[in-house]
């Protein structure tokens, strides 16, 4: 092999710079950027449990809407049918024990 | 492990920030001078030596004694200055395109022998770059090496002589 080129006439020498105060600003743009990302984080882990916070409640608030209305409904057939004369009242308790559609859904 | 890098890992451990302000003081201008020899140019140097060193102090807890602090930094360095270079190649802007361009404003063009010998780097395979560099520029053993380049430290000094003889080679040819 033509051993022409020496490594000493080149050293560590780089054709690349950097612009003037470059590793000064390094070291405050890594520390800015880190504190940055921080806030960025935090305030992401606070939205995340605002948001886990107002599901809950929307949720509860569903849940315990949704028993309300099943409550108030039972309650309020069973006031209407106390309303009815006993005669009405045993021709719906028939009609509803003849029908064979209810009388599956039952047993299923 | 050196002395101050005995220092920087106990005052990481007392005050992160004091620490991390130590490491930094350090380990700024060797990370980015190894970065931007892989990636070339100035602007992926500095995006990349600020993403090692946010890695760096994030995945701190990960790091072990006795191994070498040095060679675990310039590993997360590397890692990253290779996501760089994948993400280029995908792009398909090689990184020795930045020489052919003439386009960084921060490279001595007129420097000839100097630009030639970067090309040359850079035309080697990335284990024998990598060794090449660590070895040339930053002076570390084979076993440091090979810590980084995750391989032995018979094969980093494998990687390092056939590197030296390819540059040898590049820079005696006539292209």
């Amino acid at each position: 092999m033509d051993n022409c080129f020496d490594f000493s006439s080149i050293g560590k020498r780089m054709p690349y710079t950097v612009p003037d105060d470059f590793f000064d600003k390094m070291e405050e743009n890594v520390c800015a950027s880190l504190k940055g990302k921080r806030k960025v984080m935090i305030k992401r882990l606070f939205l995340a449990a605002a948001a886990a916070i107002a599901l809950f409640f929307v949720l509860k608030a569903t849940l315990f809407k949704s028993e309300s209305i099943a409550t108030d409904d039972f309650a309020s057939v069973e006031l209407a049918f106390d309303n009815l004369s006993t005669d009405d009242q045993d021709y719906l308790i028939a009609v509803y024990e003849e029908d064979e559609f209810i009388n599956e859904l039952e047993l299923n | 492990m050196t002395t101050s890098d005995k220092e920087i890992v106990s005052a990481m451990r007392e005050d992160a920030e004091k620490g991390f302000r130590l490491l930094m003081a350090q380990y700024k201008e060797p990370l980015y001078w190894h970065i931007r020899r892989l990636v070339v140019s100035h602007d992926d140097a500095q995006d990349t030596v600020q993403e090692a060193f946010i890695r760096i102090f994030r995945s701190f807890s990960q790091y072990s004694e006795p191994h070498s602090l040095r060679a675990w930094i310039f590993r997360i360095a590397t890692n990253e200055a290779l996501r760089v270079i994948e993400r280029r190649r995908k792009d398909t802007m090689p990184i020795e395109t930045v020489f052919d361009a003439e386009a960084d404003s921060y490279i001595n063009y007129s420097d000839l022998e100097a630009v030639r010998l970067q090309k040359a780097i850079l035309s080697l395979p990335p284990k024998q770059q990598l060794a090449f560099n660590l070895r040339y520029y930053d002076e570390m053993d084979y076993d440091e090496i090979a810590a980084i380049a995750d391989t032995t430290a018979a094969s980093a000094k494998m990687n390092y002589h056939h590197a030296k003889e390819r540059i040898i080679k590049y820079m005696n040819s006539n292209d």
